[in-house]
């Protein structure tokens, strides 16, 4: 009766492989959800692709890029009317905004070999401590920076001195940042252009777009010029219908707004673009849109030119013939605005030689593409930041002081991993040790359970099994 | 310490192979190797926890600990090398109180079961470490083919991490009731 009772004792073996089979097919869930209170919001999609092509001539560089998308987002902010106020909507919210609003974006940071570290890792060097769209956000917007530019890299406040920063900024310590924007630019065939070294900045001169918003009245400044555009505003169900396209009186230009009338008729549901666009001027629009920028069969289709040398090398790293630069890209799609973007690790890029991305020479004013491709993998990049990559809590910290680039440590699928496991790592961390500790305590139960049924039950016998 | 690491994880990687494969042939096999299987079984255990021990303490003083806890992969492999050790611990345990008849019947069976738990573990163990170090193998994708990517940190929700506590609190009782039953 005894050696049945032990016999049915090692079924209890089984309560290991049954525990951990079961924290197989759970493992992984649990923790990471969708928080906008502490500013978290996972993309569906942690990788996507883009593809980019350039070449130059005599005078100017174009690069082309061509990226997914499920629909256009060509809208950024509008104002609705709703029972006599002007309500705002489309601002950046964690993750895709509900209403669809805010446009789609291509960026590029661009250097020529002055920042030796962005050639290795990229963008997340120009990421400091409480970045903007971070949990840990700071009070004031913290933007994009250089490292170099902050005394304490934690602190956002210690600036170096400006006749420092200025030696740094003409010693070429800046990033040149090329910014399409799919309805503050694109309606006029214009792109952003900016510079990142103390922050995130517009080049000199006038930008692409300017806010409709007349704070002391409360009210739009201007309107749809129903003479040129055909109507005064959009109409709320048409942008929540997706019916208003590239066809559609979608934005506000100097060409066609007028003044905002507050006698017209307005109804609820009208729309009137936050934004207007206008022609850039000074370094500030070096950048163009060759031909037209635009969505079709789900895809972006976007060219961007510049002259070589835009006499501007404050605010625009200058291009030569058989030089060897640096970019790293960015995609912002399904209206996403911030942080919520996909993003590329460097590439190099070479003017007439080779490099990941090769620039072709030609004659004449346009290019003549070939379907010749550079593919690059963007990555949602997660709440990553530089002081954490330099810090005892980053494995890799003494490869980054060694100088190894982050492709030889990692891929872009990894990086988009661990960056949604930094946005919830204090709580990985306590499910993780806890998992750990339960494996343990279950293996503890399962041998205690089966000491009785290893009892030796022979001192004689030399190991046959019976 | 990354190096003497490296080096030390070979002892009871070593040794909980051949630990598995002693296991296979004695509870599989009849003739002159399984007996010695299963007669040199226990000190090949012994031998693969004290590597085990050094191996682990080497491992945890290669990166800062706050490094090894925030990494995905470093956790990982803290945690599939701790389970290494703890099922391990059980075969060396087990075969212990069993002495030479620990092979006797239907308890060959639960070695074996044992020392199959244990050898996918350690491999995951020893993948993971492969990982760290940049030199990937097929193997991760095997498991990813079954459902985990080893660059996602390996946790479980809290209920699970309950059930897998009462699993072993049940058996714990239900072993000491077994076991005063039997005397």
């Amino acid at each position: 009766m005894a050696r049945q009772d032990k016999t049915g004792i090692l079924w209890l073996a089984l309560g290991l492989p049954i525990a951990l089979g079961l924290a197989w097919v759970t493992q992984g869930s649990g923790v990471i959800e969708d928080d906008p209170e502490r500013n978290i919001s996972i993309p569906d999609e942690l990788n996507m692709p883009l593809q980019v092509q350039a070449a130059y001539n005599d005078e100017r560089i174009f690069f082309r890029y061509r990226w997914p998308s499920e629909r256009p987002h060509i809208l950024h902010d509008v104002l609705v009317y709703e029972n006599g106020d002007w309500v705002k909507k489309g601002s950046a919210v964690p993750g895709s905004n509900p209403d669809g609003l805010h446009e789609d974006r291509v960026a590029m940071m661009l250097d020529d070999g002055s920042v030796p570290d962005f050639a290795r890792y990229g963008g997340y060097m120009t990421i400091g401590a409480g970045a903007a769209g971070f949990t840990d956000e700071a009070p004031e917007e913290v933007t994009k920076s250089m490292p170099g530019t902050r005394i304490d890299l934690g602190d956002w406040a210690s600036r170096q001195a400006p006749e420092t920063l200025q030696a740094q900024r003409e010693a070429g310590y800046f990033l040149d940042l090329w910014h399409w924007r799919g309805h503050r630019s694109n309606p006029l065939n214009l792109s952003d252009d900016q510079w990142v070294g103390a922050e995130r900045s517009g080049d000199a001169g006038r930008s692409p777009y300017t806010t409709n918003w007349d704070g002391d009245a409360g009210q739009p400044l201007w309107m749809l010029d129903p003479e040129v555009a055909g109507q005064a505003a959009l109409r709320w169900e048409d942008i929540e219908a997706g019916r208003v396209d590239f066809d559609s009186p979608y934005f506000l230009a100097e060409d066609t707004a007028i003044d905002f009338d507050p006698n017209q008729d307005w109804q609820n549901g009208d729309v009137i673009p936050r934004r207007l666009v206008r022609q850039t001027e000074g370094s500030r629009g070096d950048i163009t849109v060759l031909g037209e920028g635009r969505w079709n069969d789900g895809y972006w289709d976007v060219t961007l030119s510049r002259r070589l040398d835009t006499g501007n090398p404050l605010d625009d790293k200058i291009l030569h013939d058989q030089g060897l630069y640096t970019a790293a890209f960015a995609v912002h799609r399904n209206a996403t605005g911030g942080r919520w973007h996909l993003v590329s690790l460097p590439v190099s890029l070479g003017l007439g030689r080779d490099a990941d991305l090769t620039a072709i020479p030609f004659q004449g004013r346009t290019p003549d593409w070939a379907d010749d491709w550079k593919e690059v993998t963007l990555f949602y990049p997660g709440q990553v930041n530089w002081p954490l990559l330099v810090s005892r809590a980053h494995a890799g910290a003494p490869d980054i002081a060694e100088g190894t680039p982050v492709h030889a440590r990692h891929s872009e699928r990894q990086l988009a991993i661990y960056g949604v496991e930094m946005e919830f790592n204090d709580a990985i961390i306590r499910q993780w040790i806890l998992t750990l500790i339960a494996g343990l305590i279950a293996m503890f139960g399962v041998v205690v359970a089966l000491l009785p049924a290893f009892r030796n039950t022979s001192n004689n016998r030399k190991g046959e099994p019976s | 310490m990354s190096g003497l690491h490296h080096m030390l994880v070979h002892f009871p990687l070593g040794f909980w192979a051949l630990a598995t494969l002693m296991i296979l042939i004695g509870a599989l096999l009849p003739g002159r190797m399984a007996e010695l299987s299963r007669a040199a079984l226990l000190p090949v255990l012994v031998l693969s926890l004290l590597a085990a021990l050094v191996a682990i303490a080497s491992g945890l003083l290669v990166w800062p600990i706050e490094a090894s806890t925030s990494s995905p992969l470093a956790r990982n492999h803290i945690l599939t090398a701790l389970w290494s050790l703890g099922v391990f611990s059980m075969l060396t345990v087990l075969v212990w109180r069993a002495g030479s008849t620990a092979f006797d019947g239907a308890r060959r069976w639960v070695l074996l079961l044992l020392a199959l738990i244990g050898i996918s573990i350690f491999a995951t163990t020893g993948t993971i470490g492969g990982h760290l170090v940049g030199a990937t193998t097929q193997f991760s994708e095997l498991l990813k083919l079954f459902g985990w990517d080893v660059y996602h940190t390996f946790f479980v929700p809290t209920w699970v991490i309950a059930v897998m506590v009462l699993i072993g609190i049940v058996c714990a009782v239900l072993g000491l009731k077994g076991r005063r039953a039997a005397l």
